[in-house]
């Protein structure tokens, strides 16, 4: 067995586990992070990448919004390259009540937040494939923010000042010794049994929190509230498109990196499913009747997939129904509440006030194990975000190499491109045509962000997320893991076809139109052409 | 101007059909819009590959016989054994006399090497991925190595030699891989082409780079008695180019399929299409029939869009050989699966979440793979009304009730249903 | 942001056919393939307009991509547009400014044009134009007219015509106008045998060469003239040029989205109005030709669905043994291969079409479009016809 020891362990591998290694690091703290799967695969990973501006929260939750609108200026700053400055637009429909217009904007002004009526024609000219027939329409500062692009570059960050991250490794059963916990055994994809001894531990677990307090001997309830959402072939629309009424289904569409995505529906459901991920027909139903409320083209186009995620809401005051429970954050020192040392919980929240609650997880860790050093996570700015430079600007340092290579790489890694698009020839190489993702970015990935999978390199490159889903660049990808990344050959086959069987979950909800045709496509290659489930045959031994 | 015969859609069925529609000397038109799925087929033609129950079929033709007694809905079944047994017989003929034999194994399939390095049954396969010679080199135990070119990401020759190193035909054989260099590809690096299958086949049908190229198979292969490529030793004179390769190292050479454009395919598309001018029959690409007028249960003309302008053909018989979704014969919208132009009855069925099984590998395959028009027994389509049409038959994919993946049947029923269409025509016409 | 009605791209499903088919690929690898070009790159185009590759410029505009496509993408318009809003760009340049006014220069050189025709092919005159204006040297130049077409049309043609009863209006475009009159009166003389005398309205040229170079404003405004004086006519139109066509019939309203409904229902190109009358029975006495002749399909012309009618009428010209050659593009695609960047590239893409030619070995080719012909006569020994000069050369006296 192996046996590790660190200052902290955070368990947990989204944006706040991310976040508090990084900002624990930034204090000189060691830790190790312990996420069951990959980076930002649970809640953080499963949303619409909205950067808020807190207008959506401003006319209730009036805590949050300001939270949002705080953090939204500060993100700004530290990770501007997981960032695109969109805009946003709330707009009122004829169906909606005329009257929320004037309570968000009053909302706003009481948060603090930028918020302007503009007139009709402006809104149309600012989104032309909005509704023309709107009332009334409000900007707001909002953006798109990339979760896997920031809880990657926390990490690169924290790695870089000596934290370490084992993924796909799993917490089995906590150490304790009398009524404080003082480690966790944890088992690996391959495995093995590591012990991790530490002075504290940070439940960041998310919806998995519960499981985690239970392996403590704990009981900490949460409340699963399944989100789901529908991803659109291309970007139907520049700028954040909300709808000026309280939140509610359906009523958010958010353009992300090549794609829009149409958010969100609610729906409570039993602990026992959270990982179950399934998207009922009558959802897409709902996000499309309601996106095309917004966004009449939301109909003509390609539905390339649809996904849902688990938010991890604690019910503090006994609240059940998803949207009224507060988002807000929730830091519990189990010492106070269970009478156990050595072990906090950090939860709810939003992808948005990640860095908030890394600094107030931290804050708390560092007073009990006697560290002075104050946050400085909303000074310094992550991996890739170092100085802030135009794509216009850092194409021409790239001259020689086409604009859409240097423009998608330079989106994706901020100045960490300098890494990837090097001299050689294999930068020039396409593996993922929709999202110009060239061989040198991927051997960058495998080699140096943590990938253990096809999945997992999808989530730092964004291979195989355009149109095709992995039609053609699936297999490249396999072939390259086999290359860079120690697969043996038959392993990286493995890979590709789970590789398939994910992007699948996402596609059969919204498996009509050219969506179809492509997965119709996809399947003659795999299964007609390459005969990918005839490979247990080899085994089983044929006779001719 | 009235046709004998106008073919909707120029894929495997609808050339098939038109070409014996041609030769049989009727004025025939096959109108086509976009490219076919030939060009991304394994090349070979699957007759029956798996039973229902996922079995591998030894014997197609046996396999079929008792599939006619048993499944009345299958096409197949409304084609009959012995138009099944001359349609094989008369396409083998026609890529022959265009220089592409197809060998098969009498009446056994035989097998193909997939990329990946499973073995799939097929029963009919060029000379580069089966033949007497190929097998006997199987018997021998002969050492094979397994190439691919440096920098072709289109293929992993290790893939497919890690698994074919598991299946009992494979076992007791040494396999090697190597890499071999192309000469002219350092010039296509430092920009975004594609670098692709066709790109590569074309450098070999250049023909001025095969001693460099045999080189370099010689080198990476060492003893190895045969080799093989991924498949893309010229699509027009691959013959040639194969046998000159073969004299040069001295090896025998198999080909594998790539990731598409898929050469093999191609080879036949070209073949197909050489055959039908040879008969005198007229081709029109990218042009998409749009509608068609259905009067007493027979087709009156059938019409394109140009410009916003609708021109109509008007024939005698009408072919429907569209394909299935990718290719534009059927459409699936939320509401739920239609044929394109004649809005004809399908065997597809709501609601849209039963159209796909759980896994994309599933076992079961996927339901939407079996939609398609239905047919009376003599492959008429039928009306949402369930009337027959007299004049519009249905040929490939577009016809509903068997799955061409699941059952490996694909090929084998465009071809089949392609020429009994041809044969009804012909003898209606000629009476 | 993008409108509804251009969104084709969206139907992609990434088969790769179209860069099999595309010449220009196969021809260059600086060109990455229309897939790559057109509904790949735009989506990314639509989510940052810089991202726009200046490889574009390779992209002949041929739409042998959107022939293959079994998707109904409009591959080619979508690079057309991407083209030029990196066109925007840049500033003025003059070889591409002269070579896409193509009535400025001609109105210009047909007044002078035997010293224009002796000056354009001086061997000092080709250096200075591939040194300043990048025009390589050795690509020959159509040789220009003695006058218009049109003067020629309003000073003698017309008095001609005015027996006849049935009508059609001709819009003759810029290369009979200014290179070739004989194809004028070609068309005059076989529409005269099938009863018809023979309008010409007030024209500009067409915009083909402007939009390919990025003129989209100036196209605009050409095509606002055409389509009001052609919209005044009541009788069907003609072209005798493939491309002309092309660009009446459908680049104003899909690519410069200009309503050309006054007209579209009546104009033709050539071949298709013939076969149509022959199709009728009208057919003119015609007499044997006894000519071996190779046809050459225009890329534009198969775009349009044109090939079959033009087959359908030349297969009715007694005496005319016809080698239908393998679809390939020439390659001069209009003003590109008059440049010096493109002319390697050009000549490459030819060259497949310049083989099949030789190896028929006819006593002409026969092609639908000017520039096809002007590249192939560059290129192979043969004469060029246009298909109503076959027929005209049919016609009994």
């Amino acid at each position: 067995m192996n046996r590790m020891e660190t200052d902290v362990i955070v368990i947990g591998g989204g944006a706040t586990g991310a976040g508090t290694i990084r900002d624990l690091a930034l204090r000189g703290v060691k830790t190790i992070l312990i996420e069951k799967n990959d980076i930002a695969s649970g809640a953080t990973g499963r949303n619409h990448g909205l950067l808020h501006s807190g207008a959506r929260y401003a006319v209730k939750d009036p805590e949050s919004a300001q939270e949002c609108i705080r953090e939204n200026q500060i993100l700004r700053k530290i990770a501007w390259h997981c960032i695109e400055d969109t805009g946003g637009l709330f707009v009122t429909l004829p169906e909606d009540d005329p009257a929320y217009h004037s309570l968000l904007l009053d909302g706003c002004k009481h948060a603090g937040i930028p918020a302007k009526e503009i007139s009709i024609k402006k809104a149309l000219q600012l989104e032309p494939n909005l509704n023309p027939h709107i009332l009334s329409a409000i900007t707001v500062p909002d953006g798109t923010i990339d979760p896997f692009r920031l809880t990657s570059a926390n990490m690169l960050d924290a790695i870089e000042r000596g934290a370490k991250v084992l993924t796909h490794t799993k917490v089995v059963s906590v150490i304790k010794k009398g009524t404080e916990i003082i480690g966790v055994l944890c088992r690996n994809i391959h495995g093995e049994e590591i012990e991790i001894y530490a002075k504290m531990v940070v439940n960041a677990a998310g919806v998995w929190g519960q499981e985690i307090c239970n392996l403590a001997g704990i009981d900490l309830p949460m409340f699963p509230s399944k989100g789901s959402m529908l991803i659109i072939d291309y970007r139907i629309n520049g700028v954040v498109i909300n709808r000026c009424r309280p939140p509610a289904d359906g009523d958010i569409i958010v353009p992300g990196d090549t794609v829009s995505l149409i958010g969100t529906t609610s729906k409570e459901i039993p602990y026992d499913k959270i990982d179950e991920y399934t998207i009922d027909d009558d959802e897409i139903d709902v996000l499309l009747s309601d996106g095309e409320k917004m966004i009449p083209n939301v109909r003509f186009t390609r539905a390339l997939r649809a996904y849902c995620g688990v938010r991890p809401l604690v019910a503090v005051s006994g609240e059940k129904q998803g949207r009224n429970i507060s988002r807000g954050i929730v830091l519990i020192d189990h010492k106070e509440r269970d009478g156990i040392d050595g072990l906090v919980t950090i939860s709810g929240g939003k992808l948005m006030t990640y860095r908030l609650m890394a600094e107030k997880t931290a804050d708390l860790v560092c007073s009990k194990i006697g560290v002075k050093a104050k946050c400085k996570t909303d000074k310094i700015p992550l991996p890739g975000s170092e100085h802030k430079f135009t794509s216009r600007r850092t194409m021409k340092k790239f001259s020689g190499i086409p604009d859409s290579v240097v423009g998608s790489t330079f989106y994706r890694h901020g100045q960490r491109l300098r890494n990837i698009l090097t001299t050689d020839k294999k930068n020039y190489r396409l593996i993922c045509e929709c999202e110009m993702v060239t061989e040198g970015e991927i051997e960058y990935a495998i080699k140096k962000l943590n990938v253990h999978d096809l999945v997992d390199l999808r989530r730092r490159t964004r291979i195989g997320m355009g149109p095709c889903q992995g039609e053609l660049c699936a297999y490249r990808g396999s072939g390259l893991f086999h290359e860079y990344g120690g697969a043996s050959p038959e392993g990286s086959v493995e890979l590709l076809n789970d590789f398939l069987e994910e992007r699948w979950k996402g596609i059969k909800p919204v498996l009509w139109g050219d969506g179809l045709r492509e997965s119709e496509f996809t399947y003659w290659i795999y299964e007609g052409l390459f005969g990918m489930s005839n490979l247990k045959n080899n085994k089983k031994g044929l006779k001719q | 101007m009235i046709y004998d015969c106008v073919i909707i859609g120029g894929g495997l069925a609808g050339l098939t059909c038109g070409i014996k529609c041609a030769k049989e000397g009727l004025h025939t038109v096959i109108i086509s819009g976009g490219m076919n799925s030939l060009h991304f087929s394994s090349g070979s033609i699957d007759l029956a590959g798996y039973t229902e129950k996922g079995a591998i079929v030894k014997k197609p033709f046996e396999y079929i016989k008792d599939l006619i007694k048993s499944n009345k809905e299958h096409p197949y079944t409304k084609i009959g054994l012995s138009s099944i047994k001359k349609s094989i017989d008369f396409f083998i003929d026609e890529l022959a006399s265009d220089n592409i034999p197809l060998n098969n194994n009498g009446e056994y399939n035989h097998f193909r090497v997939t990329p990946l390095g499973a073995v799939k049954p097929t029963y009919l396969s060029q000379e580069s991925v089966y033949s007497s010679k190929g097998k006997e080199i199987i018997k021998s135990k002969g050492k094979i190595a397994i190439l691919n070119f440096k920098g072709f990401r289109d293929y992993y020759a290790e893939q497919t030699a890690a698994n074919i190193k598991n299946h009992p035909i494979f076992q007791d054989i040494e396999i090697t891989v190597g890499s071999i260099s192309l000469p002219y590809y350092h010039k296509t690096e430092k920009n975004l082409h594609e670098f692709r299958s066709i790109d590569i086949s074309r450098i070999f049908e250049t023909e001025k780079y095969l001693p460099r190229i045999a080189e370099e198979i010689k080198r990476a292969a060492g003893d190895a008695v045969a080799i093989s490529l991924p498949a893309f030793i010229g699509i027009k004179n691959y013959k040639s180019i194969r046998q000159k390769l073969e004299a040069m190292t001295g090896k025998f050479i198999y080909e594998i399929p790539t990731l598409p454009p898929s050469i093999l395919g191609l080879r036949i598309d070209h073949a197909l299409k050489d055959r039908f001018f040879s008969y005198g029959g007229e081709y029109i690409a990218g042009e998409k029939i749009v509608s068609g007028k259905i009067n007493k249960n027979e087709v009156e003309s059938i019409s394109t869009l140009n410009e916003g302008r609708l021109s109509e053909i008007k024939s005698k018989y009408y072919v429907l050989a569209t394909g299935s979704f990718f290719s534009g014969g059927l459409q699936s919208r939320l509401e739920g699966i239609s044929e394109t132009i004649f809005d004809l009855a399908t065997n597809g069925t709501n609601p849209r979440n039963k159209w796909y099984s759980k896994n994309f590998f599933d076992k079961k395959s996927h339901p939407f793979l079996n939609f398609g028009v239905v047919t009376d027994k003599n492959l008429n389509a039928k009306t949402k009304e369930g009337k027959a049409i007299k004049n519009l038959l249905c040929a490939g994919a577009i016809i509903g009730g068997y799955n061409p993946i699941k059952e490996g049947c694909g090929g084998g029923v465009a071809i089949a249903s392609a020429y009994k269409c041809a044969e009804l025509i012909a003898k209606d016409l000629k009476k | 942001m993008i409108k509804l009605e251009n969104i084709s791209f969206d139907h992609c499903i990434k088969c790769t056919v179209c860069t099999m088919y595309c010449p220009v690929a196969q021809a260059t690898h600086l060109f990455p393939g229309p897939k790559q070009s057109g509904p790949d790159a735009e989506r990314l185009r639509i989510k940052n307009p810089e991202l726009v590759d200046s490889s574009l410029k390779y992209c002949t505009n041929c739409k042998r991509c959107e022939i293959a496509c079994p998707s109904n993408v409009k591959i080619a318009e979508i690079i057309q547009k991407a083209k030029w809003n990196y066109v925007k760009i840049h500033w003025f340049r003059p070889r591409d400014f002269f070579m896409s006014r193509t009535d400025l220069v001609g109105s210009i050189t047909t007044i002078v044009s035997t010293i224009t025709n002796f000056v354009v092919n001086l061997k000092i005159t080709r250096a200075f134009m591939h040194i300043f204006l990048k025009i390589p040297f050795t690509r020959q130049f159509p040789p220009y007219a003695k006058g218009t077409f049109k003067k020629l049309y309003e000073k003698k043609i017309s008095k001609t015509q005015r027996p006849f009863e049935k009508r059609v209006a001709f819009f003759h475009g810029c290369y009979i106008n200014y290179n070739n009159h004989s194809l004028g009166q070609d068309l005059i003389r076989v529409m005269n045998a099938m009863g018809y005398g023979v309008d010409i309205v007030k024209e500009k040229c067409c915009g083909v060469p402007l939009i390919a170079n990025g003129y989209i404003e100036k196209a605009k405004k050409n095509a606002k003239f055409n389509i009001a004086h052609l919209s005044k006519t009541e009788t069907p139109i003609v072209s005798t040029s493939s491309s002309c066509s092309y660009a009446l019939l459908h680049e104003y309203k899909e690519f410069l989205e200009m309503d050309n409904s006054g007209y579209i229902s009546r104009l033709d190109y050539i071949t298709k109005f013939i076969y149509d009358e022959f199709s009728r029975g009208n057919i003119p006495k015609m007499k044997p030709l006894g000519i071996r002749a190779a046809y050459h399909s225009p890329c534009h012309l198969e775009r349009m669905g044109g090939v079959m009618y033009t087959l359908g009428v030349l297969k009715k010209i007694p005496g005319l043994e016809l080698v239908i050659l393998n679809s390939e593009c020439c390659g001069i695609a209009g003003t590109y291969g008059f440049k010096n960047e493109n002319y390697e590239i050009s000549q490459a893409i030819g060259s497949a079409l310049f083989k099949l030619i030789d190896n028929a070995n006819p006593e002409f080719v026969i092609t639908d479009c000017e520039t096809c012909t002007m590249q192939i006569e560059m290129n192979t020994k043969y004469k060029v016809l246009h298909p109503v000069t076959l027929i005209a050369m049919a016609l009994k006296e």
